[in-house]
């Protein structure tokens, strides 16, 4: 049984199949990457499995149960959590009670979550931000505070939607020091992510998506030399086959 | 400002400040009726409180969450019908009857908050309106259902029984006033506790942004039917002490589209999603409201409406968040000057 895994999963809107057939699985404590030029299904595939709305076909299943086309919030009971592309903070509220919000999930307690919160701060080093109105922050602190969000609900899985888009280099190098603390505080990650060196560095494995369809499934060096990644990201002018 | 001040710092001393003008608010308020000799002027004050009352009961569901909701007095108009009815043909002292009241609207709130949470803005707001409306006119027809007496648009009067405090009639004003001054006290007490519980954060979280909520664990249509059942059925405790303080209830006073804007108005231009910000509002527009009508309310009738327009306008511009932020600002101005 998978730790994780889609089998078949489709998704069409209108005439436009976003997401056509895909199959994979992740392994308990890995870190995946998934991958592809832009309009190629990622996104609708986080959707689906964060149960934002539900595949036209094919199962989802975590740890062995069956979670399709459950809601975003009984997906999140389960243990999976999710971030957003484009950062939902709840703007009128300070840093930490959006942290709180998350924290609430497994727990009703104002101080045991109110400690959890202030966990989460000194884990992504927002602690200075405690107390400032979430709609003042930057981009980048809006991506850590949706990190520090989906991390409260104690994921098991995270899923993470390009959090490094925007990021200066010292930023993104800090990400993913945080990323490999995350993971080894036993969460098991399926990252999204166009910043190669991020997701090359980070990835155990990664998942490359054209068209809404799987390229390939295999460690990110592999796929780097793989004649079919290259023709999806250059297009097919520029590669030729007997160069590889 | 000084190093001396660091550990009773500014926060601790804006809390002192708080606690102590609570308290000083809270002893006029209890010896209001001492020092009032006016009916007329005590009549208004039990007005206001029973707006204020109405206000932060409103701003439970509302003011957190940020929808518009002007169909709220459905409740305070089907529990006073309940209490009222159940006191006329059974009996039942109205203190009971009140409570089963509160528990029918509890039940029309969930009954209307499933389909309309599913609207969005003014559409949200559109549907209130129309579920409040369609009750009022039905009542307005309606003199006789199931065998029950209704009466329609002439309404019903509650039998006298003069000096009968176990029924919920009194002879004099003064215990009307201490009543629902108890019932704001306690609504406002709700307040403070669900805005400090994970309902308030919930909330709060989903006028924030709500798919961003349901991704970190918020059942976002559970936890604003909670609201709205804690809501509506306080709104209904207050249509029964309305009822019984006027010893008279029909569709259009009880359960009239007014009543919902003006307690709307108050809890929003007073300050939304806060505990006091509705009493202030309450207290700004409830007895500009009085006077407008008693001294233009025969040359110029409705002036009162356009004076909450006006109220309206100028606090959207010039204080969005209500007037809970000068009062705010000025607190923290006290604490600065210590």
């Amino acid at each position: 049984m998978a730790f994780f895994e889609i089998k078949g999963i489709s998704k069409s809107f209108g005439g436009l199949k976003a997401v056509d057939n895909l199959s994979f699985h992740i392994e308990k404590g890995e870190i995946l990457g998934l991958i592809g030029p832009n309009g190629a299904g990622k996104t609708t595939a986080f959707n689906m499995i964060a149960g934002y709305f539900p595949p036209d076909k094919g199962e989802i299943l975590f740890k062995g149960e069956n979670i399709t086309g459950q809601r975003p919030w009984t997906v999140c009971e389960k243990g999976i959590a999710r971030t957003f592309q484009l950062s939902k903070p709840f703007g009128e509220m300070t840093v930490i009670d959006n942290i709180m919000v998350g924290a609430f999930a497994r727990s009703r307690r104002r101080e045991q979550v109110y400690r959890k919160a202030e966990e989460i701060l000194e884990l992504t080093g927002m602690t200075p931000l405690r107390d400032v109105e979430a709609h003042n922050l930057t981009a980048t602190d809006r991506k850590k505070l949706e990190l520090g969000r989906a991390l409260a609900t104690d994921p098991e899985l995270l899923l993470m939607d390009e959090v490094v888009a925007g990021a200066t280099p010292q930023e993104a190098d800090a990400m993913m020091k945080l990323i490999r603390r995350i993971r080894d505080n036993n969460v098991t990650i399926l990252i999204v992510e166009h910043v190669m060196k991020v997701i090359m560095g980070l990835s155990d494995r990664v998942v490359v998506l054209n068209y809404g369809k799987k390229l390939v499934d295999c460690p990110p060096g592999e796929a780097a030399c793989n004649v079919e990644v290259l023709k999806a990201y250059l297009g097919e002018r520029y590669v030729n086959p007997s160069d590889s | 400002m000084s190093g001396a001040q660091i550990s009773s710092g500014p926060a601790g001393s804006s809390k002192s400040l708080k606690y102590i003008i609570g308290i000083a608010v809270f002893a006029l308020f209890l010896a209001a009726p001492l020092l009032i000799t006016s009916e007329y002027i005590l009549h208004i004050l039990i007005m206001t409180v029973y707006f204020a009352y109405l206000a932060v009961s409103w701003n439970i569901i509302c003011g957190y969450v940020g929808q518009l909701s002007l169909g709220h007095s459905i409740f305070s108009g089907i529990a006073g019908y309940v209490s009222v009815l159940l006191f006329i043909d059974t009996g039942l002292s109205p203190w009971i009857g009140m409570f089963i009241g509160g528990l029918f609207a509890m039940m029309v709130g969930v009954a209307i908050g499933y389909p309309c949470f599913r609207l969005r803005g003014p559409y949200f707001t559109l549907t209130t309106i129309a579920f409040a409306e369609l009750v009022r006119i039905w009542l307005e027809n309606t003199d006789e259902f199931l065998g029950v007496q209704l009466k329609g648009a002439m309404g019903l009067l509650v039998p006298l029984r003069g000096d009968a405090p176990a029924l919920f009639q009194f002879t004099g004003k003064e215990p009307y006033y201490y009543t629902i001054l108890a019932m704001l006290l306690i609504a406002m007490a709700i307040t403070f506790w669900v805005e400090r519980s994970r309902l308030g954060y919930y909330l709060k979280a989903i006028k924030g942004d709500q798919d961003g909520a349901e991704a970190i664990g918020v059942n976002s249509t559970k936890y604003m039917l909670t609201a709205m059942a804690i809501s509506s059925f306080l709104t209904g405790l207050g249509g029964c002490y309305y009822a019984q303080l006027f010893r008279y209830i029909n569709p259009e006073r009880n359960m009239g589209i007014d009543i919902s804007i003006e307690t709307a108005l108050m809890a929003i231009v007073g300050g939304q999603g806060t505990i006091i910000g509705p009493v202030l509002g309450a207290f700004l527009l409830t007895p500009t409201g009085e006077l407008a009508r008693s001294f233009f309310g025969g040359a110029l009738p409705g002036l009162h409406l356009v004076i909450y327009g006006l109220v309206l306008v100028l606090v959207v511009i010039f204080l969005p968040k209500g007037l809970i932020s000068p009062l705010r600002y000025l607190i923290r101005k006290g604490v600065d000057r210590k």
